[in-house]
């Protein structure tokens, strides 16, 4: 029921993206790639997060996975892109589950405190194998090529399009199923859950290899847009980032996973003319929507609604169902 | 390895896991007193450093700037806990997650923009000439530290144990409710609480100051004070003393025995152990195994 | 929910900024530069500077009367010391501010990754602070390095000078894990196994952002070599410094030329005394020659609220690579084009603005502008030059014919 009307719309506003996208020059198509891959992590994070209740600080680790191994793919073994992204994300998605195997028992800040150290240990592991991952000084990422034509901005941009159109409807689609009523479960009443003979941990581990492929993709992706990867580009920054992007658009659903990462991801270009002063200002606003929105701002969409609508029936948008 | 290098590197390693130890405490006991996290501890550490930093500037004598930067740690404490903790203090703990950290991030970004990113360095009070007994060299600056760690311990258990504030505080991290309906104002605890941890991170900056510069990186010591709490169980004062020593242990030791490359991957390591065998640490209440 | 996806989309959008009219970057009264740097982030203090010493450069030169008639105007872009944020900021710069010319204030890692664009598009890009080495090899004709000079020169210039210098037989390298001191570590240990066919004693790495490096001092005292070479930042070369005299090694310290710098005096104090090391720029901020006391004053009336620790070294080489890109443009007439600042500038031989800047030379073979290192000494907390000149000639050029 719920499946149809908003796939039509995708599919509209993936038209009308592409469209638009064809008559601009290639720094504005280059910050949309970039605002969709974030939209793709975030969508992989608030199924972890949002929907199972699992805090995760190494989202980004996962990112790296998939960007360093789809990258070296290419670079040692002439992979095409189209093959070595999913074979990333595969890659982090198994690197996710072995992560959640223990991390899954854990909670609140031992959980959090579990994924930083993971992150860090990701992090000092890019940084010393630097005869692979070029350490420190990054990695230059192989041309994507398809047909032997190197890609240009917009053809990159359109398969940054249709992987960030496809994550939304898988997304979707899988919390409209059996696995998304499992998965906001296990964050109600594990309890209860467990009661019924669901295997809670089995869940909760099947959340991260899931974000951990979500991110696999978003990372790989980033590595052929912007051409070249270093390991501070995945740190605790983005890691936080990502955070940020699922709290202020609104844990739980995909749509807040899209507003919250399209919205934070035209915050700071938006910001530029303050110069050094962008990144106060950009935190600044993140407190006020922390305080004013704290569930987020599709729950702002949902307060005008209501006004408007003045109804006696309640309205049953549930963020978080 | 030599007995007077083992005991050289101990020395080293006592003195800067007395400031993990301090990072700890001020971390744990909000943790204890109210359940929040706060990852912005780091920043109180870097403001309390550039608070002696502006105090000795204005030439005043180490021990007024001392107790300026305690007064100055509790009273940015409040003032934190007014205007930013208390109004999403009742939010999903996610948000309260990233609020401490942005918190964190504003004071940081605020202290580069007023002094820039360039290093600064205050002294010690007790200048930085070694002293020689035994064979072995001591920096007094470290014993300065060390003398004050262990003193802000006491003082610490002492407040819990024996004062009212602190019973109260123990009554309301145990039961927030019952507290309340015993008269205890659970709202001045809370502010208590975090007034007293910022004033021990901002105390814990100007010590390790001379130690390691003024700078806006100062805050990364977060990560090692996060590790000392888990070491030393959440929920315990003495446990986040001996993990902060622990971590600066095994930090000098690991860093001679494995060399610097991999030196850095056993803390994290150690914290994932941890986390999954014993997350309770060694002192803390072990937490009742849910689903 | 439906009209919340489509919201999304107009976020999205809010991203793009209408496309402004076709320009070139040259008016009729107008010359547009672009630049980028970290402003924001750990290495705000060298985006901040580079940005501040090109303003300064710029302001005297419209002052004078402009190039050929025409104003300097600058539009400065935050790179955020990412490779990421640095391609967002150049092509902003290039395609929409339309500018003429791109200037790099910024790191190795984020100019790299606007390099590859910078070459694709063709306009003139002048890095001035970063030395990787894509910049210059394989040789491009729009790219221009200033200022930093090339990782390999730093191996032989510091070779060179530990074994002359120091008459060093034994020689430590402490090298910290960042691209920048770890090419400094790598290129002197490569040249003292060429040029001198000699290893270090021990090399120790450590971790940028180290707070103590008791492990590696013991290692190196182990060693027992006549000069210890550090390579890393200021606050690590500080804690360093101190924490060996505490160990007892008497050994004197040479550091790598990014700490050649008032702000290691700053950090580290009386144990700076003595310490030798490379500088790119003639006179250091602070140091009393006449020329740098006027400068000093002319940058203390442009930017009087600054904070403690400027100017710093980048603004000194922001400001001499900003005139000698202004001089290219001179050169290259009142019809300006990006041909025309190439060819110019490919033209410019031993060309600097004044005392306090390193002259720079280009030819069609090659665009290194910088191959002079100036040896300095701390003395009396205050970085003075040293006398000491290299006898030997330089291997880089060779691979240019």
């Amino acid at each position: 029921m719920r499946a149809r009307s908003p796939t039509i719309v995708l599919i509209i506003a993936v038209i009308l993206l592409g469209a638009a996208a064809a008559t601009m020059s290639s720094y504005p198509v280059y910050l949309m790639s970039l605002a969709m891959i974030n939209i793709v992590a975030a969508i992989g994070l608030n199924l972890l997060t949002g929907n199972s209740g699992q805090i995760s600080l190494c989202h980004s680790s996962f990112m790296a996975i998939g960007a360093y191994a789809s990258t070296l793919l290419t670079a040692k073994l002439g992979v095409p892109f189209w093959a070595s992204i999913p074979i990333g994300a595969v890659l982090a998605a198994s690197t996710g589950a072995l992560l959640g195997a223990p991390a899954s028992r854990l909670r609140g800040i031992y959980l959090a405190l579990a994924t930083l150290g993971f992150l860090q240990i990701v992090q000092i592991a890019i940084e010393e194998l630097a005869n692979v991952t070029g350490g420190v000084r990054g990695l230059g990422v192989p041309k994507a090529v398809l047909n032997g034509a190197v890609l240009g901005d917009y053809a990159r941009f359109l398969i940054v399009l249709g992987c960030c159109a496809l994550a939304i409807w898988t997304a979707r689609n899988l919390l409209a199923s059996r696995v998304g009523r499992e998965l906001n479960a296990v964050r109600l009443s594990p309890h209860a859950t467990q009661a019924l003979g669901i295997s809670v941990h089995r869940v909760r581990l099947a959340a991260f290899a899931l974000a951990a492929g979500y991110a696999g993709i978003a990372g790989g992706l980033q590595a052929i847009v912007v051409g070249f990867i270093d390991p501070v580009e995945f740190g605790v920054s983005a890691s936080l980032r990502q955070i940020t992007f699922i709290v202020v658009g609104g844990m739980g659903s995909v749509t807040g996973s899209v507003v919250g990462a399209a919205v934070l991801s035209a915050l700071p270009e938006a910001l530029r003319p303050v110069k050094e002063y962008s990144d106060l200002i950009y935190t600044s606003i993140l407190l006020a929507f922390l305080i004013f929105l704290p569930n987020g701002l599709v729950t702002l969409w949902q307060i005008v609604v209501r006004r408007l609508r003045h109804s006696d029936t309640l309205t049953t948008i549930a963020v978080r169902p | 390895m030599t007995p007077t290098l083992a005991l050289q590197l101990a020395i080293a390693g006592i003195s800067v896991g007395s400031i993990y130890a301090l990072v700890a405490l001020a971390i744990v006991i909000p943790f204890k007193a109210s359940g929040v996290l706060n990852f912005g501890q780091g920043e109180i550490v870097t403001f309390g450093a550039y608070s002696g930093l502006i105090l000795t500037q204005l030439a005043l004598p180490y021990p007024v700037v001392l107790v300026g930067v305690v007064v100055l740690g509790a009273v940015g404490g409040i003032v934190i806990e007014r205007i930013l903790i208390r109004p999403i203090v009742k939010t999903p703990e996610f948000t309260l997650v990233i609020a401490t950290f942005a918190i964190g991030l504003l004071v940081k970004g605020a202290i580069s923009i007023r002094f820039g990113d360039s290093p600064n360095s205050i002294d010690g009070p007790f200048g930085s000439d070694p002293i020689v007994a035994a064979g072995l060299r001591f920096n007094p600056t470290s014993l300065w530290i060390f003398a004050c760690t262990a003193l802000v311990t006491l003082g610490v258990i002492a407040f819990f144990r024996f004062t009212r504030l602190g019973k109260a505080m123990r009554a309301v991290s145990v039961n927030p409710e019952a507290a309340r309906l015993m008269g205890i104002r659970v709202e001045t605890v809370y502010r208590w609480s975090w007034a007293i941890s910022t004033a021990i991170g901002a105390l814990a900056g100007l010590l390790v100051a001379p130690l390691i510069g003024v700078n806006p990186e100062i805050g990364q010591l977060i990560l090692r004070g996060l590790l000392a709490a888990v070491i030393g169980g959440f929920t315990s004062v003495p446990g986040a003393i001996v993990g902060g020593v622990s971590v600066g242990l095994i930090e000098t030791y690991s860093g001679v025995l494995i060399g610097s490359a991999f030196k850095n991957l056993v803390p994290f390591i150690l914290l994932m152990v941890l986390l999954v065998f014993r997350p309770q640490g060694l002192f803390g209440a072990p937490e009742i195994k849910r689903v | 929910m439906k009209r919340l996806l489509l919201a999304a989309c107009a976020a999205l959008l809010c991203v793009v900024v209408p496309a402004a009219a076709q320009q070139q970057g040259v008016t009729a009264d107008t010359i547009t530069i672009g630049a980028h740097g970290p402003i924001t982030g750990p290495a705000a203090y060298i985006g901040l500077a580079g940005r501040d010493g090109m303003l300064l450069a710029i302001k005297e030169i419209n002052a004078a009367g402009g190039v050929n008639g025409r104003k300097i105007m600058a539009v400065f872009e935050d790179d955020g010391h990412s490779p990421t944020k640095a391609l967002a900021a150049v092509k902003k710069l290039v395609e929409q501010d339309k500018v003429f010319a791109v200037m790099s204030v910024g790191g190795s890692n984020a100019t790299v990754g606007a390099v590859d664009y910078m070459k694709e598009k063709g306009v003139p890009y002048y890095v001035s602070i970063a030395s990787a080495p894509q910049v210059t090899w394989p040789f491009a004709r729009n790219l221009f390095r200033g200022g930093t000079t090339e990782t390999a020169r730093y191996g032989e210039l510091y070779a060179e000078f530990l074994t002359t210098h120091y008459k060093a037989k034994r020689i430590a390298i402490m090298s910290g894990r960042e691209e920048y001191p770890r090419n400094e570590g790598d290129a002197t240990t490569d040249k003292l196994k060429n040029w001198f066919q000699m290893a270090p004693v021990v090399r120790v790495e450590f971790n940028i952002g180290d707070k103590d490096f008791t492990p590696q001092l013991v290692e190196v005292q182990k060693a027992n070599p006549d000069v210890i070479a550090f390579f890393g930042n200021p606050a690590e070369a500080a804690i360093a410094m101190r924490q060996a005299k505490e160990l007892g090694l008497k050994q004197p310290f040479f550091v790598g030329s990014n700490m050649v710098d008032p702000a290691l005096i700053t950090a580290a104090k009386s144990s700076a005394e003595g310490v030798t090391g490379f500088s790119l720029i003639p006179y250091l901020p602070g140091s009393k020659a006449p020329a740098m006391v006027k400068w000093q004053a002319a940058w203390k009336k442009e930017y009087p609220s600054a904070p403690a620790g400027r100017p710093n070294n980048f603004d000194l080489l922001a400001y001499g690579d900003m005139y000698v890109l202004a001089e290219g443009m001179k050169r290259a007439g009142r019809n300006l084009t990006t041909d025309g600042l190439i060819h110019a500038l490919e033209g410019i031989h031993d060309y600097r603005v004044g005392p306090v800047a390193t002259p720079r030379t280009f030819s069609t073979r090659h665009h290194i502008g910088n191959l002079a290192l100036v040896p300095m000494m701390v003395k009396d907390g205050q970085w003075e030059p040293v006398q000491w000149k290299s006898t030997r000639e330089s291997d880089i050029l060779q691979r240019y014919h």
